[in-house]
């Protein structure tokens, strides 16, 4: 008797299981995707970007604008952690089910377009429109988004980098801010007479640091990359004098006590910890996106912007630039509606209505025509620091990471040469001979391998 | 055979996951050693080109294989001192010995990136904890994770954060000892230390050897930690193998020559451990 209750309890409790376990399933392949449609009669566009916090409030601003000016198409934005971004776009494309569009900041056009994995974008473009396009697209933007003569990517923001100075530290040390140096070797010179120590040696304020070598490159008349050829340069004497300058400088201030230095400052990454805000730098190489930042969470700060002075018989108006830009993969369901968007977005097709959405962000513009609106004109009026950005970029001596399918490699290993430089490990005439060195095995490797 | 059905049904989920996860992907990987792949584009046959591209004309590797070896060597011995060492101190009869060893073993359970951030501000070269401390005494201590001298050594000695998990396996080894060998042991006069180099030590091997097993093929997978702190650097000091692997793999598309370096690890493992485990009947008593 109790072994046969026992047992209709076993099969009782065995079909609930299986009763709870096939509900789960249902339940979790029946549930709504947890992105709402606001418009789900229309054509979805599924759009993936990078952009986290306040940034992505401007992300959800614009795309609220586009669905709203539509009746075919409702752009669906998904934020994809920046981490892991790359990653999940390939195995999405891989897999066959890729985004419609997706916003980009990574060196990956080279790589993917070389990998056909991106439509280029001129073949959505009738020949007029694609003349046109180059005609007014800043020469930056061209260069972000090109790759062996085909558009892959649309900017809807270009970063330009240039000194942020704090007037009130330069008339404490008896300098003039209204005569900012036009000479890098000046710039230092200032740079020295701003830095404050304590008593054991320690920095405690960094007049001027300069930075990295792919932002000077470009200033010293040097390049990694040579247009004409389609070769990538190392081992030049305008490369080497750029990385001896900085490698110099570092000597002189020392590389541990900067590393002292930048290790106690509160840099967790958020706009209010930048240290030029604390007063830990007085003359600061930084993006154009810190006008913005710095009017929302520093508006009483006093500063200026001045672009990097060249050194002598170096270029004005040069540096390195990257930017946000658009891509559509190949297998994008919604081509053309992604399209739509990405000119909605960048003013590809009315620029003075894009100029709204790059005030927003604080972005550079694509074109000229957006500088020129009114809307963008008013922004400059207002934050006039944003100005030099504008100045510089027109510029030609602009320059980007090199457009080769092994960009990402290029760029970590230059990374590296400038590493081995500061800390004095190698000479930087040694350090560009190694890297010259890496860069042509791997080229030989990629040769060896049918790439 | 009824009975096998109902059972294989329920761990059917598990298998499939298996296959489909575990197993494929490792068969897979053979044959992606021997081609040219980046995910996108279809593997495309290269021979043993990434192996002869690897051992020939790739100096990172054997860097990055030179600094794993180091790794291995000193912070699996240290761990398993260490942790032997605890476990000997957690085991004798104090009051309140429970919270001791609850305490030496939460960092373990800490998640890993999680405890490697905290590890970033300890070793923070102005604001540290150890730099602040080092000052107290008049020693101003190195930049640590920044120094390629000492960023290497900053990691082994974080590996020591984790060594509860092994504490635990060491102390109920040793409540496994037998006190009547203890009690021999007294009774032919052998004092604290004798007695912990004649049966404590000899007990404990098979736990040690466990520990070392583990430890190695750990050791050898090591990437969390340079990752997040170093991403390899200063100057490749830190740039582990499974580091330099995810890198060639992930970065920069080339998961053909990356699975060669998994295939390469593999053997290199299975190697070592075949080793440590042909020594271990000269060293590992067991107790039966």
């Amino acid at each position: 008797m109790a072994d046969r209750r026992y047992t209709a309890l076993r099969r009782a409790a065995i079909v609930l299981l299986n009763l709870l376990l096939v509900g789960t399933f249902i339940l979790i392949f029946a549930l709504p995707s947890p992105a709402q449609r606001a418009y789900p009669k229309r054509i979805p566009v599924r759009f993936w970007h990078m952009w986290s916090g306040e940034w992505k409030d401007v992300v959800d601003r614009i795309v609220q604008r586009f669905n709203d000016s539509q009746e075919k198409y409702e752009v669906v934005a998904l934020s994809v952690p920046g981490g892991s971004a790359d990653y999940k776009f390939l195995l999405s494309v891989a897999g066959g089910d890729p985004p419609d569009c997706m916003a980009q900041w990574n060196q990956v056009i080279p790589a993917w377009a070389d990998e056909q994995m991106l439509v280029p974008l001129d073949s959505l473009m009738t020949p007029q429109e694609w003349q046109d396009f180059q005609a007014t697209a800043y020469p930056v933007a061209l260069k972000i988004g090109c790759y062996k003569g085909r558009l892959y990517g649309v900017t809807t923001g270009i970063n330009i980098w240039a000194c942020y100075y704090r007037p009130d530290h330069l008339r404490a040390a008896g300098l003039d801010p209204d005569k900012f140096p036009t000479d890098l070797d000046e710039l230092w010179e200032w740079g020295q007479q701003l830095t404050r120590t304590d008593e054991s040696g320690a920095i405690t304020r960094m007049g001027f640091l300069p930075g990295w070598y792919s932002q000077y490159l470009p200033v010293f008349g040097g390049s990694l990359y040579d247009a004409q050829s389609g070769q990538v340069t190392i081992n030049t004497p305008a490369n080497l004098r750029a990385l001896a300058w900085l490698a110099g400088k570092q000597k002189e201030l020392g590389y541990e006590k900067v590393v002292r230095f930048q290790s106690m400052l509160n840099t967790g990454g958020f706009a209010t910890q930048w240290p030029f805000i604390s007063g830990q730098y007085s003359i600061a190489l930084e993006g154009q996106w810190r006008v913005e930042q710095l009017a929302k969470f520093a508006p009483d700060l006093e500063y200026r912007t001045a672009p990097i002075p060249p050194p002598k018989g170096g270029k004005a108006h040069a540096g390195w630039s990257n930017g946000n830009f658009m891509i559509i993969p190949k297998g994008a369901r919604q081509t053309q509606g992604a399209w739509e968007f990405i000119k909605f977005w960048s003013g590809v097709d009315k620029p003075e209505r894009a100029a709204e959405f790059y005030t927003w962000g604080g972005w550079l513009p694509l074109s000229s025509k957006i500088a020129q609106a009114p809307v963008y004109q008013d922004y400059l009026r207002k934050y006039p620091q944003f100005q030099t950005f504008l100045d510089v970029l027109p510029s030609e001596n602009i320059e980007v990471s090199p457009p080769v399918p092994f960009q990402v490699f290029l760029a970590d290993m230059t990374g590296r040469a400038d590493d081995f430089a500061m800390r004095g490990t190698k000479t930087p005439q040694q350090a560009l001979e190694d890297l010259e060195r890496e860069v042509a095995q791997e080229i030989a490797k990629r040769k060896r391998f049918g790439l | 055979m009824q009975s096998n059905r109902i059972g294989y049904a329920f761990i059917s989920p598990w298998l499939a996951g298996f296959c489909i996860f575990t197993i494929f992907p490792f068969v897979a990987s053979i044959y992606l050693s021997f081609c040219r792949y980046d995910i996108i584009s279809p593997p495309v046959w290269v021979g043993f080109a990434n192996y002869d591209e690897l051992f020939r004309n790739d100096p990172r590797f054997w860097k990055a294989l030179w600094n794993t070896i180091y790794y291995a060597l000193a912070a699996v011995p240290l761990g398993i001192v260490t942790a032997f060492a605890l476990a000997l101190f957690l085991n004798l009869e104090v009051r309140g010995m429970s919270v001791y060893r609850t305490v030496f073993f939460l960092p373990s359970i800490v998640p890993a990136v999680a405890s490697t951030m905290i590890f970033m501000w300890i070793l923070n070269p102005q604001i540290g904890l150890i730099n602040s401390l080092l000052r107290k005494v008049g020693i101003e201590g190195p930049a640590w994770l920044n120094d390629s001298h000492w960023a290497m050594h900053s990691l082994i000695l974080m590996s020591l954060w984790g060594v509860g998990g092994a504490v635990i396996t060491y102390l109920a080894g040793l409540k496994d000892i037998p006190v009547s060998l203890y009690e021999a042991a007294v009774v032919d006069g052998a004092g604290p230390w004798a007695r912990t180099r004649h049966v404590t030590i000899p007990m404990m091997t098979p736990v040690i050897f466990f520990n070392l097993i583990m430890g190695i093929i750990g050791a050898f997978q090591t990437f969390t930690q340079a990752f997040i702190m170093t991403n390899g650097g200063p100057e490749d000091s830190t740039l582990f193998y499974a580091l330099y692997l995810f890198y060639r793999a992930w970065r920069y598309l080339d998961m053909g020559y990356a699975s060669a370096m998994a295939w390469v690890l593999f053997l290199l493992v299975t190697v070592v451990t075949a080793l440590v485990f042909r020594t271990h009947r000269k060293w590992v008593h067991y107790g039966g």
